[in-house]
């Protein structure tokens, strides 16, 4: 993790995540494709943020392999106290880890141009559709349809935290459950900030993985 | 129309504010205080970012759109885009303290919540939007198909929008 975090800095294409990412398939890597890509997603993630995140997971960490899951995971924790939309910040990290400056400007460009077009389209034909039966009766199947990908995009972006926690002993696991599980609780009883509950489980997590460690030492 | 009161306004919104929904607050005021915007063109603008390509922040485009045509939308757009760099700097910070457990456990744990949180305002949506067995039905069978990865998503949406209109 750490090699792949310092080769990402350096922005240099030929040597990405090679370390960290050996025994993979991992497809080469152009700034056109990267562009090609992000464009892709921008064009097809029909269905909002959820349908967004579920395409970048497919396309970066599965398909192509450019990016780990565990990376992709810390790059989503950075991202939540960052000021703006997440997923903008997503592509921005995404590509300054794959491709540097230049990787910033085709991610950011390739996702937000077609989608932002697409959605000044649709808010145009959006209002004079909108009193049909039929239109509303698909959005409210389709809002259910997203509402499924978004379980499954969430369970993949859990799942690597919960599988190297299991390695790390019943502690660390149990702790990763409480924060999951508790951390709805609070939010559906007490109905805090958003940004005290990412203290508290960003705290939590910090303050376990800390303990953990100071025991593995001793 | 105030242009350079109405990027402040939408930037001012998003800088102070993180994900999809966060400039929802400060818009909703400063747009009604202004009366730039209605109560039915924030549903609209909502509505229409759930549905459309790309992140859902993209419903300040779409509301900005409505309001303010074609120079709105790209001036909201140039809102959206300048305060997520701040990123950068956040891994600036990341990079030279990742190598502590603790840091690992903190983004692991924000992530943590984030999935929690997010499954929650999703299922209250779902929610309120109105449940029967149809769409329940059409949510789990989109996870299941999404986990495994044998139909593309394109086509498990195309299918949710094809049985909506044929049984609305």
């Amino acid at each position: 993790m750490e090699t792949e975090e310092k080769t990402a800095c350096t922005g240099d294409i030929a040597t990405i995540e090679m370390d960290s990412l050996a025994g993979l398939e991992r497809e080469d890597l152009t700034i056109l494709k990267l562009f090609l890509t992000w464009l892709k997603i921008g064009f097809t993630s029909f269905g909002g943020g959820a349908i967004t995140q579920y395409l970048i997971q497919e396309n970066f960490i599965y398909k192509h392999k450019w990016i780990t899951a565990e990376s992709y995971a810390n790059i989503i924790g950075m991202c939540q106290i960052t000021p703006g939309i997440n997923i903008i910040a997503y592509t921005i990290l995404i590509g300054k880890q794959l491709a540097g400056w230049p990787g910033i400007l085709v991610s950011v460009l390739g996702l937000i141009l077609p989608s932002a077009a697409i959605t000044v389209g649709i808010s145009a034909i959006y209002v004079s559709l909108s009193q049909f039966h039929r239109v509303q009766s698909a959005l409210h199947t389709v809002f259910a349809a997203i509402f499924g990908i978004s379980l499954a995009t969430n369970w993949r972006n859990i799942r690597p935290i919960l599988q190297n926690n299991r390695q790390q002993g019943l502690l660390v696991f149990s702790v990763s459950l409480v924060i999951l599980i508790g951390s709805g609780l609070i939010y559906v009883f007490f109905n805090p900030s958003v940004i005290v509950l990412y203290l508290l489980g960003g705290l939590s997590g910090a303050f376990i993985y800390w303990y953990a460690a100071r025991k593995k030492v001793n | 129309m105030n242009w350079f009161l109405f990027f402040w306004v939408v930037f001012k919104a998003i800088l102070f504010s993180t994900g999809g929904f966060g400039p929802l607050p400060s818009l909703h005021t400063d747009f009604l205080a202004n009366g730039w915007a209605t109560e039915t063109q924030f549903a609209e603008a909502l509505s229409i970012g759930q549905i459309t390509p790309g992140p859902n922040g993209l419903w300040v485009v779409s509301l900005c759109y409505l309001v303010a045509g074609i120079p709105g939308a790209v001036l909201s757009c140039i809102a959206l885009l300048v305060p997520p760099l701040f990123v950068l700097f956040v891994q600036q910070c990341y990079n030279r303290i990742a190598h502590l457990p603790a840091t690992q456990g903190l983004l692991d744990g924000v992530v943590l919540v984030i999935a929690s949180f997010s499954i929650i305002v999703l299922m209250g949506m779902f929610q309120s939007s109105g449940l029967d067995a149809l769409t329940v039905v059409i949510a789990s069978v989109s996870a299941i198909l999404a986990v495994t990865r044998r139909v593309s998503i394109n086509l498990i949406l195309l299918f949710a929008v094809v049985i909506g209109a044929v049984m609305g």
